[in-house]
């Protein structure tokens, strides 16, 4: 099992890849900032289980990422506190600052 | 609905599709704007401009039930996922995902899949289909 690029705690951006078919990253928190939260275990990544590629499909570390909902919607209304969590295959995120 | 006509089914769809729209007839060129819209799979729904949605209590009802179970067992077979399954919804276009209730959605690409795969043929299915639906009219009788 590889090991996980990103630790609970580490700031990470949501790339905004093109994508053409079947995805689980949502468009709404593409190229947003969040935070870490839970590890997941590996799997395969959506893009190649939903063709039925379980057996040789691209297997990565999952992480769950929770944002501030502010981050997400700029004119959210709601306490500034409220989060949304979302769950991402290593492909889809980067480091949030980059490395100097 | 056997006894429609192609213009009534047609009009049946154009009425189901919940979203105004542009009329489109295969273009011959759509900016790369548009293609990326296009591109959007249907079940990613956050975000959309949308109005408040009332909240109502629905029991499962017998055969929501049958279609997750069958659905389940199909998975459980080996036959294909759940990842494949929404990929499967997603393909059934916008008309037939917004239009479907949920578990109608899954059965319908299980057929679907189904036929795919080889594992039955559309002819069985709907000589079947016509089999169980004379017989569901001789028993109202």
């Amino acid at each position: 099992m590889a090991k996980p690029k990103f630790d609970v705690g580490d700031e990470v951006r949501v790339r905004n890849q093109t994508s053409l078919f079947h995805t689980r990253t949502q468009k709404y928190t593409r190229g947003h900032v969040g935070v870490v939260s839970e590890h997941r275990p590996e799997w395969v990544i959506p893009e190649d289980e939903a063709f039925g590629r379980v057996e040789d499909g691209r297997k990565e570390p999952f992480y769950v990422v929770r944002f501030k909902q502010t981050e997400l919607w700029p004119d959210y209304t709601g306490f500034e506190r409220d989060t949304l969590e979302s769950e991402f295959s290593e492909r889809w995120l980067e480091p949030a600052r980059k490395e100097k | 609905m056997p006894g429609l006509t192609y213009d009534q089914l047609q009009k049946k769809a154009k009425d189901l599709a919940p979203e105004e729209r542009e009329i489109l007839d295969s273009p011959y060129t759509i900016s790369n704007e548009a293609y990326a819209a296009l591109r959007w799979v249907l079940h990613d729904v956050g975000g959309q401009v949308d109005i408040p949605a009332p909240y109502l209590e629905k029991g499962e009802e017998p055969w929501e039930m049958n279609t997750y179970l069958t659905c389940e067992c199909l998975g459980w077979r080996g036959a294909w996922n759940s990842e494949e399954r929404r990929r499967r919804e997603n393909d059934l276009g916008g008309t037939q995902y917004f239009g479907l209730p949920y578990y109608a959605r899954w059965i319908t690409v299980a057929t679907k899949s189904l036929v795919d795969k080889g594992y039955i043929t559309v002819d069985e299915l709907g000589a079947k289909i016509d089999e169980i639906r004379e017989r569901y009219e001789k028993g109202k009788q």
